[in-house]
C-alpha cells in the first residue's frame, strides 16, 4: 500500500464517520439558528433513531424482504419516530420556556437529555444491542482503496439528505420562512409568519436527519447502546461549532472535516489521541476564527 | 445511584417479606456478601455472569441451613459501571453496611485497584474473581484475594503461543489503555521481545469508541502476521469485525476480557472465525470437580459464561471464611481466611500465596472454530 493509497483510504474512512456527524450536526445548527438553543437532547434523538430502526428490523425480521427494502422501511420508521419525538419535545419542553431567560431552556435541554437516555435504558435494556448487518458485506478495491457497500450507503444517504435539506431551505416557502425566522423571530411574527409552526418544523426536520444518522451509525458499527448518544452527540455538536453554529452548510462541512481529522489523527499520529486531536483542532480554530469555518460575524442580539 | 436505590428497595422488600413469612416467629438476621461489577452498560453481560455465579453460591449455602446460628446469607449487588470513581463509591456503601462481611468483586482491574484500598482500611475481606492486573496484590493489602491467574503469566503465555505455535514474527499490539489492558500488553511485549519477535507498534484505543477503521487501516499498511488486543469484548468485537471490513487478514489474538460468547455474536461469526484468545483458567468443561456446578448453573441461568465459575468460586470461599469465623465479625472472617489451606473448590484444591493470589494458575488458549470457542491447550508461561 503506497502512502497515497493509505491517505486516500483514511480520507474515505473519515468521510463515512464525517457524514454521520454532519447529519447530526445539522439538527444542532438548525435549532440554534432559529431559537439560539443548544439542544443537548439532540444526541439522544440520534440514538432513538437507531433504536427505532432496530425495532422496525426486529418486527420485520421474519419477513424475507430484500435488504434495500428493509433499509428504506427502517429509514421511514426512524424518521417517523424521531420526527414525532422532535415535535413533542419542542411542544412539551422548549416552547413553554422560549420567552424565559436562555439558561432555563439550556437546563431544560439537559434534563430532556437525561430523561431520554434513561427512557431508552428502561425500554431496551442497559446492555449493547446488536444491530443486524442488513447491508451485504461487499467490498471493492478501487485503485488500492477499499470501499464497502455500507460506506457507499452512508455516503449516498448523507449526500441526498444534505442536498435535499439545502434545496428545501433555499428554494421553498417553508425554507424562506425558516431563514427569516432565524434572522429575526419577532419581525417574522409581526409580518404574519407562523413562527411557532416554523420552529416546530425545524425540530422535526433536525430530529429526522439525526434519526437517519442513527440508522447509518447502527449499520456501520453493528452495536448500539443507550449511552452512545452522548459521545456521538458531543462530537456532532463540535462539528456544528467547527463549521460555524447556525450555519447549515457549515454543519455539513464541519461534520466531514471532523470525521476526516479523526481518521487522519488516528491513522498518522496515534489512535489513543484520536478524541483529543479532534478537540485540539477545535480549540485552535476557535482561537483563530471564533465564528467557525463558515460562520459569519453577527451582532449579538439584545 | 438509581440502581443503588432500587437494590435498597429490593432489600427492604426482602426483609419485609421475611418478617411476614416468619409470621409471629422472630425475624432472621442477615449476613451480606457484597458483589460489585458492571451491571449496566456495554460490559454488563460479563458482570451478570459473575453475579449469577455468586447468587447460585449464596442460594446453595442458604439451602443447607443457616450460615451461622440465627443468620441467613443475602446478596448485596451493586453496579460499578466499570468506572473507577463509581467503584470507590460502591466500596464505601459496602463498608458502611455493618451486615457486609465480605465483598466479591470487582470485575475490572481499574475498579478493583482503588476499591481494594477502601476494603483494606475497613478490614473487609475482598475476593476479586477475575481482576488480573498483578499490581493489585502487590500493594500489600492482607484483605485482598483473587481466584484468577495474573497478567504477568497471561502476557508471557500469549507471547509464547504466538511465537512458538502460531509462528508469527511481526506483531502489532493494541490495548484499551485501562489498568488491565495496558498492564497486560506491556507484559506481552516484554516476552515477545525476549523471544525475538518484532513488535511493529503498540497503540491504545478508547473504551466506548466504535470506529477503529483508521487505526486498522494503518495496521494493514504495516502487514503484521498477527494483531494482539488486550481489552474487553465490546471493543474486541468491533476490532475483529472492522479488520475484515478494511481487508486486514492477519491472525488475531485477544485476552481473557474478550472470552465471552457475546464476542462472537457482536463480531459476527464469519469475522470471528479463526481468532485466538487466552483465558484465565483452562476449559471449565474438562475439570471434573466443576461439573456439578456447571449442571446446576445451566439449569438455572442457561449457558455458562466465561466468568460465571469465578464468581461462584470466590463467593464460596467467602462463605467458607464466614463459617470458619463462626461469628459475625469482619476481623474474625479475615483471620479465618488466612487459615485457608487446600480448599476443595471447583477448579481443584485452592491455596493462596502471601499476596492473596490463587495458586491455581492455568492459562487456557481457545480459538473460535465453527462459530464457537474451542479449547486448544493449557499454555505455559516460561
Amino acid at each position: 500500500m503506497s502512502s497515497l493509497q493509505l491517505l486516500s483510504q483514511q480520507l474515505a474512512n473519515g468521510l463515512t464517520l464525517g457524514a454521520i456527524y454532519a447529519l447530526i450536526a445539522l439538527g444542532y445548527t438548525m435549532i440554534y439558528g432559529v431559537i439560539q438553543l443548544i439542544n443537548f437532547a439532540h444526541g439522544e434523538v440520534f440514538i432513538v433513531g437507531a433504536y427505532a430502526a432496530l425495532t422496525v428490523l426486529l418486527l420485520l425480521g421474519p419477513a424475507a424482504l430484500p435488504w434495500w427494502i428493509l433499509l428504506v422501511l427502517c429509514g421511514i420508521g426512524a424518521l417517523g419516530a424521531c420526527g414525532l419525538l422532535g415535535l413533542i419535545m419542542e411542544r412539551v419542553a422548549y416552547r413553554p420556556v422560549r420567552r424565559a431567560p436562555r439558561l432555563n431552556a439550556l437546563i431544560t435541554a439537559i434534563g430532556m437529555s437525561f430523561f431520554l437516555q434513561n427512557a431508552i435504558m428502561l425500554l431496551y435494556g442497559a446492555t449493547d444491542r446488536q444491530f443486524p448487518s442488513l447491508v451485504p458485506p461487499i467490498r471493492w478495491e478501487i485503485g488500492g482503496v477499499t470501499v464497502t457497500l455500507i460506506q457507499i450507503v452512508v455516503w449516498v444517504a448523507g449526500a441526498a439528505l444534505m442536498i435535499g435539506l439545502q434545496a428545501l431551505v433555499m428554494w421553498t416557502r417553508l425554507g424562506k420562512a425558516m431563514r427569516a425566522t432565524a434572522q429575526d423571530l419577532t419581525a417574522c411574527a409581526l409580518l404574519g409568519v407562523p413562527v411557532d409552526r416554523i420552529i416546530a418544523v425545524t425540530f422535526v426536520i433536525g430530529s429526522a436527519l439525526a434519526s437517519i444518522g442513527g440508522l447509518l451509525f447502527g449499520l456501520t458499527y453493528g452495536t448500539i447502546n443507550f449511552h452512545d448518544g452522548y459521545l456521538v452527540g458531543l462530537k456532532a455538536f463540535t462539528a456544528a461549532v467547527l463549521g460555524g453554529i447556525g450555519n447549515i452548510p457549515g454543519a455539513m462541512v464541519g461534520g466531514l472535516v471532523l470525521g476526516m481529522l479523526e481518521a487522519l489523527g488516528a491513522g498518522y499520529l496515534s489512535s489513543q489521541w484520536k478524541n483529543a486531536f479532534a478537540f485540539v483542532i477545535l480549540v485552535l480554530l476557535l482561537l483563530l476564527k471564533p465564528t467557525g469555518l463558515l460562520g459569519e460575524r453577527v451582532a449579538e442580539r439584545a | 445511584m438509581a440502581v443503588g436505590h432500587r437494590q435498597g428497595l429490593r432489600l427492604a422488600r426482602l426483609v419485609l417479606g421475611l418478617l411476614f413469612a416468619a409470621g409471629c416467629g422472630k425475624p432472621e438476621a442477615v449476613i451480606k456478601i457484597g458483589f460489585a461489577a458492571a451491571l449496566t452498560g456495554d460490559q454488563a453481560p460479563q458482570g451478570e455472569d459473575l453475579r449469577d455465579g455468586v447468587e447460585l453460591a449464596i442460594q446453595q449455602a442458604n439451602a443447607q441451613g443457616e450460615i451461622l446460628p440465627g443468620y441467613r446469607l443475602a446478596l448485596y449487588a451493586l453496579d460499578d459501571q466499570h468506572s473507577p470513581t463509581q467503584a470507590v463509591s460502591v466500596a464505601k456503601k459496602f463498608i458502611a453496611d455493618p451486615d457486609v462481611m465480605a465483598v466479591v468483586g470487582h470485575l475490572n482491574s481499574s475498579c478493583t485497584m482503588p476499591a481494594s484500598a477502601i476494603y483494606h482500611q475497613a478490614r473487609v475481606l475482598q475476593i476479586s474473581p477475575v481482576s488480573s492486573n498483578p499490581q493489585i496484590s502487590r500493594q500489600g493489602f492482607d484483605t485482598f484475594y483473587r481466584t484468577c491467574a495474573t497478567d504477568d503469566l497471561q502476557g508471557p503465555a500469549a507471547a509464547l503461543f504466538i511465537v512458538n505455535e502460531l509462528k508469527a514474527k511481526r506483531i502489532f499490539v493494541l490495548d484499551d489503555m485501562t489498568t488491565y489492558g495496558r498492564g497486560l500488553s506491556n507484559e506481552l511485549i516484554k516476552k515477545l521481545e525476549a523471544l525475538g519477535a518484532e513488535v511493529l507498534g503498540h497503540e491504545g484505543i478508547t473504551q466506548g469508541d466504535k470506529d477503529f477503521v483508521p487505526i486498522l487501516t494503518k495496521i494493514k499498511s504495516l502487514t503484521p502476521d498477527l494483531i494482539y488486543f488486550a481489552g474487553m469484548f465490546p471493543e474486541g468485537a468491533l476490532l475483529i469485525k472492522q479488520r475484515k471490513q478494511v481487508g486486514l487478514n492477519s491472525l488475531f489474538m485477544g485476552s481473557d476480557g474478550q472470552f465471552d460468547p457475546v464476542l462472537i455474536n457482536l463480531a459476527t461469526p464469519q469475522a470471528a472465525e479463526g481468532i485466538y484468545l487466552t483465558a484465565i483458567g483452562s476449559d471449565i468443561r474438562q475439570i471434573p470437580s466443576a461439573q456439578a456446578f456447571v449442571t446446576a448453573y445451566e439449569a438455572k441461568y442457561g449457558a455458562i459464561g466465561a466468568y460465571s465459575a469465578y464468581g461462584y468460586e470466590a463467593a464460596n470461599i467467602a462463605i467458607w471464611a464466614i463459617q470458619q469465623a463462626g461469628t459475625k465479625d469482619r476481623t474474625a472472617v479475615l483471620a479465618a481466611m488466612k487459615t485457608l489451606k487446600d480448599y476443595p473448590g471447583i477448579f481443584g484444591l485452592q491455596n493462596f500465596d502471601q499476596r492473596g493470589d490463587s495458586l491455581i494458575r492455568d492459562i487456557g488458549i481457545f480459538a473460535v472454530q465453527n462459530g464457537r470457542f474451542t479449547f486448544i491447550k493449557t499454555a505455559s508461561w516460561d
